[in-house]
């Protein structure tokens, strides 16, 4: 393409040219959630492995290895990715902004637990088990719907009726067994984060 | 009949706007691949739609690379699509 005069004809072949040019979007990368998966299911593993062990609860601190790691991490990895894609579109301004709000109300609710644990000495701990079982599916579903990403929406949607199972769990008091409870949640993770992660990166490599 | 904004009626500003108004933000490397330019026409022509305040041109760094990116403004969104509603009087749409 040069610097030209055109016809009236040609500008509008050029604008519809440039719109479909354009819009024709998609996950390029699915390290990111790779990476928030694999990082779910290790430290389900090494809490479940070490309380099961030592029978101490002090082990469970390790979960916040996940927004440790995870928040320092992604933001990195994102940069990364759209500087390699070279756009960002709309849809990934929406789709950053979901993630971020999800990713915010954990901080928030990870403090009200901190204050009722150590403020007023009631142990909260079982809404951060359901909370990220519920937004995260949601964001991911959402995610799938704008980007047109089966998988997210497939993985999302048996995440969302895991995360409603263990909400029925806690309201009806049914005790969060290790045995049964950290390999469900390390699956919804897998089926969540992990495949759509390799499918993402398999369609990417296609293209 | 309203004459057709001479900036935007040019072949490749017209496809860095029409782009630029379809995203957030685009790269160098991108604009110059979906407008299938030469790396020095499309800047020289980044450069005319910078100085109308149509779009703004960022540089930057992504590790050692440079990394120039795009966006419109709130001016070159005006200007576009006022080209196009005169566009359509010239083509009767």
């Amino acid at each position: 393409m040069k610097e030209k005069k055109i016809s009236e004809r040609e500008s509008l072949e050029i604008i519809t040219e440039m719109i479909s040019r354009t819009k024709d979007r998609y996950i390029s990368d699915g390290n990111i959630m790779l990476m928030w998966g694999y990082l779910v299911v290790a430290v389900t593993l090494a809490v479940w492995i070490l309380i099961a062990n030592t029978h101490n609860g002090v082990w469970n601190w390790l979960w916040f290895l996940i927004p440790i790691v995870g928040c320092t991490v992604s933001p990195f990895m994102a940069r990364k990715n759209q500087a390699k894609s070279g756009v960002k579109s709309y849809s990934d301004k929406i789709t950053s902004a979901i993630w971020t709000i999800a990713s915010l109300s954990m901080v928030v609710l990870t403090l009200f637990c901190l204050v009722f644990r150590f403020v007023y000495e009631i142990d909260s701990w079982r809404a951060m088990i359901a909370y990220p079982f519920l937004i995260v599916p949601f964001a991911e579903i959402v995610q799938g719907i704008i980007v047109k990403e089966k998988s997210l929406i497939v993985g999302g949607v048996i995440g969302l009726l895991m995360g409603m199972f263990t909400l029925c769990c806690i309201a009806g008091n049914v005790a969060l067994v290790a045995n049964w409870f950290m390999p469900l949640f390390i699956a919804a993770f897998v089926v969540m984060m992990i495949i759509p992660g390799y499918i993402i990166n398999s369609k990417a490599k296609r293209k | 009949m309203k004459e057709l904004n001479p900036l935007l009626h040019s072949q490749l500003r017209l496809a860095v706007m029409s782009i630029l108004m379809n995203v957030e933000e685009a790269d160098f490397v991108y604009l110059k691949q979906k407008t299938d330019s030469t790396a020095g026409n499309l800047s020289v022509q980044l450069d005319k739609l910078s100085s109308a305040g149509y779009i703004t041109v960022e540089k930057g760094f992504v590790g050692k690379k440079t990394r120039t990116v795009c966006r419109v403004t709130e001016q070159g969104k005006q200007a576009f699509e006022e080209y196009v509603d005169t566009l359509k009087q010239y083509i009767q749409l």
